[in-house]
């Protein structure tokens, strides 16, 4: 595997291969981006063994709906009836302009918008999928509902956040992990449920959470 | 347009419209509403609190807090009593095994996270979780596991935040975006993390109506600083009274404890200020208990310097004086923080020595600061509570808009000039030196006072009782919070028995009396009495138009 090269966009090497079931190439199924190398452990094309997408990165302090994004921006507002209700889809463009929404970006928002940056704030903090400061490549998100919880979420919780040596909502200094805790991920037959990044892990046990871990740093590296 | 009314009318009539009035059946007791009432008032009528925190008569409900859940026949779950309206034989148990078990069940699932900190809470002795959990929670609390800890937070203003106590009823955000419609507080997170919170840093500076969220939090969440562990709920008096801060004349009520008005809290009245107040008013009364009062009354001595005496002296001394000079022009200031009966004794006194001029000054702000949500409601310009009735007694306005300038008639006057109520702020110690008698009746002395032959003290609004008239002409009661500091008198009382000596007339014995007088000599304050005032007040009996042109005469 090569190293991560400066500049060079970082090419995800979550691809399993093609295992006959279905008739899709790596390129259609990963994207042109996204296509890296085979990983050595296989798996499954449809995402059961698959490696996660990598976050892309993403410059936060980018300047918000300029040129390109302008135009989706006044494209969502015709979507709705009232400027309020633009409100989620113009957060998470700013999501993806900046990776997160921070203060400075709901303060904008509302202004755009005409709301009050307080009930801007309301809204973002809610949603558990806009992120509220720069995440990792990895955005780990433990359910801790009341199903996952009941089979130990906080013990997975907890281990996540020794073997990435982070704090609740931090990013590890390597860049890699941000562990959350997320509200129902509508997994609860495999508890505990943990979503990293596009990708679920179902049925972890605090066992799991080194191997988990070491795979996806191994990758990152 | 003419064939419908006479044609459809009988008809109408058995075919029996959409009734009026729902009735339905409250804890076996029959009551009848309006239609379109919530379980909720219905049973306020006949006296049923049916426990809640998320609903207030003043914002919307959202039914949020489950504590309101009562029984109704028929209906498979529990209904929230807040937002259910009432319907036709309808059978509603409020305290029902069902009621009393759901409410007793969501009461522990608010004690989960609070932190029954009551000894050190403002809220203990007014807090509805304190008086529900107490009435109908468990005797013990089940839980073991840890409580999540928030800490407070300064909102900014008057306005102190303890987010463990919180029960996440949402009065306050609604508030603020329903009432003040200043959206600046909000739900931040979700699920156990959820916390009322502002924009970051914003907190609620600039904000005008933002006391209110203090009084409408039913715990201990909101507290006002300056409040802050001065007193405890219980060992407080309650005394309905007017605020004094402009010419709204929003009702208040005076908390007071060891003879110290401890803070202000608005009293309901929806033809004035609905539940609210404004945190001018609010933040108002440090001046009812200030301490250097004038206490005994004083005369100036032949050496020029002042000597207490006792109000037989004093008045005696002062009446003689008077009868001496009777028929010399008067010439009067009087601050519009005057009661009705105040203003209308002085009118009386001045009619007794032969006639002349009142002038009060008040001070005026730019602009009214209006309540968006209930906007019969606002900070008026005027900053005095009695100006209307100042204008209606025939008095006039003079000065600048702080209430400084405009004496300079006073000043030199060679006459009678009398003082009522402490106006005289920017004049200086030669003020009234050319009087041939100079009468000062305020609270306070000052600089300007020193010429005065005799210094009558007298009550603030907080000491006695008495009426003020609000900018739309509406008559409201208050009544004494404090003891009187020394021999101060209300100064009806006092003017009143110098007009008695002076015309004969029967002095009034209570503020009544002086208000009756007063209806009976000036027709624009006509047709009330203190009985039909109640504690809410009302406009005087006469048509609009007879009350405005009593004002423009004037």
């Amino acid at each position: 595997m090569s190293g991560r090269s400066k500049g060079a966009p970082f090419k995800n090497p979550g691809w399993a291969g093609n295992t006959g079931e279905f008739d899709l190439s790596e390129a259609q199924v990963r994207g042109d981006d996204f296509v890296g190398e085979r990983p050595k452990h296989g798996g499954h094309a449809s995402g059961a063994g698959t490696l996660p997408y990598m976050l892309a990165d993403k410059e936060p302090e980018a300047r918000l709906f300029e040129g390109e994004y302008q135009q989706r921006f006044e494209k969502i507002l015709t979507r709705y009836p009232t400027k309020r209700a633009a409100l989620l889809p113009t957060l998470g463009l700013a999501q993806e302009i900046r990776g997160h929404v921070n203060p400075e970006t709901m303060d904008r928002v509302a202004e755009l918008l005409e709301l009050s940056p307080a009930y801007v704030r309301g809204v973002t903090t809610f949603y558990t999928m806009y992120n509220k400061a720069p995440v990792g490549r990895y955005l780990v998100q433990v359910c801790t509902n009341i199903s996952c919880n009941l089979c130990g979420a906080d013990e997975v919780l907890a281990t996540f956040l020794r073997y990435t040596d982070t704090e609740l909502g931090e990013t590890s200094e390597d860049g890699n992990f941000t562990v959350i805790e997320a509200e129902c991920l509508a997994a609860c037959g495999f508890p505990t449920c943990v979503q990293i990044n596009s990708r679920y892990y179902e049925n972890v046990t605090p066992a799991d959470v080194q191997k988990i871990v070491e795979q996806l740093k191994k990758v990152g590296d | 347009m003419s064939t419908t009314p006479p044609t459809s009318a009988p008809t109408a009539a058995p075919s029996a419209p959409a009734p009026a009035t729902v009735t339905l059946t409250i804890d076996g007791q029959t009551v009848t509403v309006p239609k379109g009432t919530t379980i909720l008032e219905a049973a306020k009528t006949i006296g049923t609190k049916v426990p809640h925190y998320c609903y207030h008569p003043g914002l919307s409900s959202p039914a949020m807090c489950r504590l309101c859940l009562v029984e109704v026949e028929g209906a498979p779950k529990p209904q929230p009593g807040c937002v259910t309206t009432v319907a036709d034989n309808q059978v509603v148990r409020t305290v029902s095994d069902k009621a009393l078990g759901n409410r007793q069940g969501v009461l522990e699932f608010y004690l989960v996270n609070h932190p029954l900190d009551c000894p050190i809470c403002d809220m203990s002795g007014e807090c509805d979780l304190q008086n529900y959990v107490h009435a109908e929670g468990r005797e013990h609390g089940r839980g073991v596991e840890p409580k999540r800890v928030f800490g407070r937070d300064d909102f900014g203003g008057d306005v102190l935040f303890y987010g463990d106590r919180c029960v996440m009823c949402t009065r306050c955000v609604r508030f603020m975006s329903e009432v003040e419609k200043d959206e600046r507080l909000t739900v931040v997170e979700r699920g156990n993390r959820s916390v009322i919170d502002t924009f970051f840093d914003e907190g609620l500076d600039g904000t005008h109506w933002s006391g209110n969220i203090v009084d409408i939090c039913p715990v201990g969440a909101l507290v006002s600083k300056a409040f802050l562990h001065k007193a405890r709920a219980w060992d407080l008096e309650h005394t309905p009274s007017v605020c004094a801060s402009c010419s709204q004349g929003c009702n208040v009520e005076l908390h007071t404890r060891d003879n110290v008005v401890q803070r202000v809290k608005p009293r309901e009245n929806l033809d004035v200020n609905g539940w609210w107040m404004c945190d001018y008013g609010r933040a108002d009364y440090e001046w009812m208990n200030e301490g250097d009062r004038i206490e005994a009354p004083l005369v100036r001595q032949a050496d020029g310097s002042s000597k207490a005496v006792a109000w037989k002296e004093a008045l005696g001394g002062l009446l003689a004086r008077a009868k001496e000079l009777q028929g010399r022009p008067v010439k009067a200031v009087v601050s519009a923080r005057a009661s009705n009966e105040d203003l209308g004794a002085l009118a009386e006194l001045v009619g007794a020595l032969g006639g002349g001029e009142i002038v009060y000054r008040s001070p005026r702000s730019a602009e009214e600061i209006v309540l968006q949500g209930f906007p019969t409601l606002a900070r008026r310009k005027d900053l005095a509570p009695n100006v209307k009735g100042a204008e209606l007694l025939g008095m006039h306005r003079v000065g600048a808009d702080d209430a400084t300038g405009g004496l300079d008639k006073v000043r030199a006057h060679d006459g009678i000039v009398v003082v009522l109520g402490d106006a005289l702020a920017d004049q200086d110690e030669r003020f009234g030196a050319s009087a041939a008698l100079y009468v000062y009746v305020g609270t306070q002395l000052p600089v300007a006072a020193r010429a005065a032959h005799v210094v009558l003290p007298v009550t603030t609004h907080a000491e006695q009782e008495g009426t003020f008239t609000n900018h739309a002409g509406r008559v409201q009661r208050f009544w004494p919070a404090l003891t009187a500091p020394g021999m101060a008198r209300p100064a009806w009382l006092v003017l009143g028995a110098l007009v008695g000596e002076l015309s004969g007339e029967a002095v009034p014995r209570t503020a009544a009396d002086a208000y009756a007088a007063l209806a009976e000599a000036v027709p624009a304050f006509g047709g009330l009495a203190y009985p039909k005032l109640g504690a809410r007040g009302a406009l005087p009996m006469i048509s609009g138009a007879a009350v405005s042109s009593g004002a423009k005469g004037a």
